[in-house]
């Protein structure tokens, strides 16, 4: 089955793991093991039966109330299998928000129509940060209309706070939807919820279907492999992931960057097999004329027409999860590079999606900046080829931000 | 239970295994002869050509079962592995069971000390239980094997957790395979397992720990086509005949984050 990754949005305790939880119920996706495991637990912690313990395994974010780290649950729909990834809504938490969310094509973004909750910081914080993970594909829920007596006004207040800001940040108009649920009571999520006949739209789970998309590899493009290193114990062969396009036995339009040396496919191995031609998405073992030189790993393989010039000097959007210490690096195309001087061009808040010249980066917020490094390396736009157009910030060791190129 | 493609698993485990042999100087993987640690060798041979470059590892507690044993010879014979047994010591652990699960990490840490492995590949699935599906597909321990679960690193597109400082990296190569999607492989690409998986007299093991805490479920799959056959229809959990994991989930999560596999 073709599987579409779709990561969980929202503000804590919006009902992100609760639906996930309904779900995996209504649809049948859960042993009955499972199940009675996280009523046993619920019992022993004197809570009514939280579906959000069919995600939510450590202790602590049972006792807690809260999801701590990411985890994936799936459901087949029709003919695909969504596979859900659960994220923690908690600020401190984000780096492992950013984690689950890269590995995402659409979104599923929750907010709570209850009284004193609704549009919060985290709604639109992750909503952004989406947005730079090139995420296309929007799925809005307004969760936890029971307590709101299943208003049509609340749904739609909800809809009209977010709008402009989706809006904003670059979602177009017809890339979102917008679906009212009880995700507690299982209501509006597989069908049709009789509390709300105001609501004309498909149940959430169609919706998504209807709005997500098979997630494939630009095999078209031109050639992009980033390599790894040298296959182990063997010098003369070489391994890497194509990311873009598709490369042929014998070509020899094809050189390497940054070293700039014309070089030709002697032989490919995909999986373990000799072939005439490989396609984005693989790894590949490859065969060269010669020994390129230099390091392997931190380089990349492309087509001699298209190929990006290696450059010191980016410029690109962050977004800083850490203050930056005095020395930090971005690890880039597998290899670690040290920042020589950073200067910030605009600062984003990201709860508005206003810039503003102010010349400071602060954790939580983004900012375009441009980035000096210590060498040349074969960055491309991040619209471009995403591989080689993202980074990730570390600030002492420690994960500071990501950066995609612009 | 959900199909996955089998050549984007196949790929993503390959990538993985070669980033881990980039990454780390020491590597050595845990091998149980279960379907499972041998699915994940198949993939290492692909990932290499036809040779798995690291040491594998069976911590042998002398109560598995005779099939397992000679199975482990037919492989490493057949394969040219590189087995390591390190031999556990039966003796009740802190909650006061005695069997495999909790006994073989004090072999494990003897041996990675001794041979100063840096890296240990592990093939647990996310599917196998909770705990495990929060999971990072390479996951530092420290020097006492400890889990640090409450702050994981970030672990974003291929960018994987480099070098503990103190301590290993686990190694996940599996994480995204289901139970079934392993089967499926076996029979595309004829991977031997052990017979134990198969029925007997109507019952089969369907997960492997030792002759102590394993018990058969009811099973009339003689061949791997019967088993996913099976497979595609059950509702009972995979590790159903495993006396461990029918504790609560929290005693799970404090023995792994203690250092227990
Ligand atoms: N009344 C009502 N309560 C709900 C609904 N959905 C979730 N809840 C409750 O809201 C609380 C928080 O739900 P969670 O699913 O843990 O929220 P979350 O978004 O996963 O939170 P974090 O993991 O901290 O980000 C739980 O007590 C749920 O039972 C709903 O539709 N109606
Ligand atoms: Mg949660």
């Amino acid at each position: 089955m073709i599987v579409r990754n779709i990561t969980m949005l929202g503000h804590k305790d919006h009902g992100k793991s609760t639906l996930i939880g309904s779900m995996l119920m209504l649809t049948n996706s859960v042993t009955k093991a499972r199940i009675r495991e996280a009523k046993v637990y619920s019992k022993k912690l004197h809570k009514s039966f939280e579906p959000a313990f069919i995600l939510d395994s450590f202790h602590e974010e049972r006792t807690g109330g809260l999801t701590i780290d990411i985890t994936r649950a799936e459901i087949p729909y029709r003919d695909v299998a969504f596979s859900f990834i659960d994220v923690p809504g908690h600020e401190e938490l984000i780096k492992n928000m950013i984690s689950g969310a890269s590995y995402a094509s659409t979104a599923l973004l929750l907010v709570s129509a209850k009284k004193d909750e609704g549009i919060r910081d985290q709604t639109k914080r992750h909503l952004y940060i989406a947005r730079m993970l090139g995420i296309r594909n929007l799925v809005v829920a307004v969760n936890k209309m029971d307590t709101v007596r299943y208003k049509e006004a609340r749904f739609s207040e909800m809809r009209d706070g977010l709008l402009p800001f989706i809006n904003k940040i670059g979602f177009g108009e017809d890339a979102v939807k917008f679906v009212p649920i009880s995700a507690y009571r299982g209501e509006g999520i597989v069908s049709k919820s009789g509390n709300m006949k105001w609501y004309k739209g498909e149940p959430l789970i169609e919706t998504l279907y209807a709005m997500s998309a098979d997630e494939s590899n630009d095999s078209s493009g031109p050639v992009r492999v980033i390599l790894q290193g040298f296959l182990d114990g063997k010098k003369d062969l070489i391994v890497g992931k194509l990311v873009r396009g598709t490369l042929r036995e014998g070509e020899n339009d094809i050189c390497t960057i940054p070293q700039n040396e014309r070089i030709k496919i002697k032989g490919i191995i995909v999986n373990g097999k000799r072939v005439k031609k490989a396609v984005a998405g693989e790894p590949v073992a490859l065969q060269l004329d010669k020994k390129i030189s230099g390091e392997a790993r931190g380089s990349i393989i492309c087509g001699f027409l298209y190929c990006p010039i290696p450059k010191s000097t980016i410029t690109a959007r962050i977004f800083l999860t850490e203050m930056l210490g005095k020395d930090f690096s971005i690890k880039f195309n597998g290899i670690d590079l040290p920042v020589k001087s950073i200067k910030v061009n605009r600062y984003i808040d990201t709860t508005t999606g206003e810039a503003s010249s102010k010349k400071a980066i602060e954790p939580l917020n983004a900012a375009d900046a441009t980035i000096s490094l210590e060498s040349k390396v074969p960055v491309e736009k991040f619209d471009e080829t995403r591989e080689l157009g993202r980074f990730v910030l570390y600030s002492r060791g420690k994960f500071a931000g990501i950066g995609t190129v612009l | 239970m959900i199909e996955q493609n089998l050549k984007t698993l196949e790929e993503k485990s390959i990538y993985i295994l070669r980033e881990a042999k980039q990454k780390f100087s020491n590597v050595a993987a845990l091998w149980s002869m279960g379907k499972d640690s041998t699915t994940m060798l198949a993939l290492a041979r692909k990932a290499f050509l036809g040779k798995v470059p690291f040491p594998v590892i069976h911590i042998d507690n002398r109560i598995d079962f005779p099939e397992t044993y000679a199975f482990r010879e037919y492989l490493s014979k057949k394969w040219n592995l590189d087995l390591i047994v390190a031999y556990s010591e039966i003796k009740p652990d802190p909650i006061g069971s005695a069997c495999c699960g909790r006994n073989k990490p004090e072999a494990l840490k003897k041996v990675m000390k001794e041979y100063n492995f840096d890296a240990l590949i592990v093939s647990i699935r996310r599917d196998e239980h909770g705990i495990r599906s929060k999971e990072r597909y390479m996951s530092p321990r420290d020097e006492k094997f400890r889990w640090d679960y409450k702050n994981q690193p970030a672990e974003l597109w291929d960018d994987y957790a480099s070098k503990a400082t103190k301590g290993h990296v686990r190694i996940h190569p599996l994480l995204d395979w289901n139970e079934i999607d392993i089967w499926r492989y076996i029979q595309q690409e004829k991977v031997p397992v052990n017979p134990l998986y198969f029925s007997r007299n109507g019952f089969r093991y369907r997960s492997l720990g030792c002759t102590h805490c394993t018990v058969p479920v009811k099973s009339d799959a003689k061949s791997v086509k019967d088993i996913v056959k099976e497979l595609k229809i059950t509702k009972t959990e995979e590790r159903s005949g495993r006396s461990m994991d029918k504790e609560n989930e929290y005693v799970m999560q404090r023995l792994r984050s203690l250092g227990y596999m």
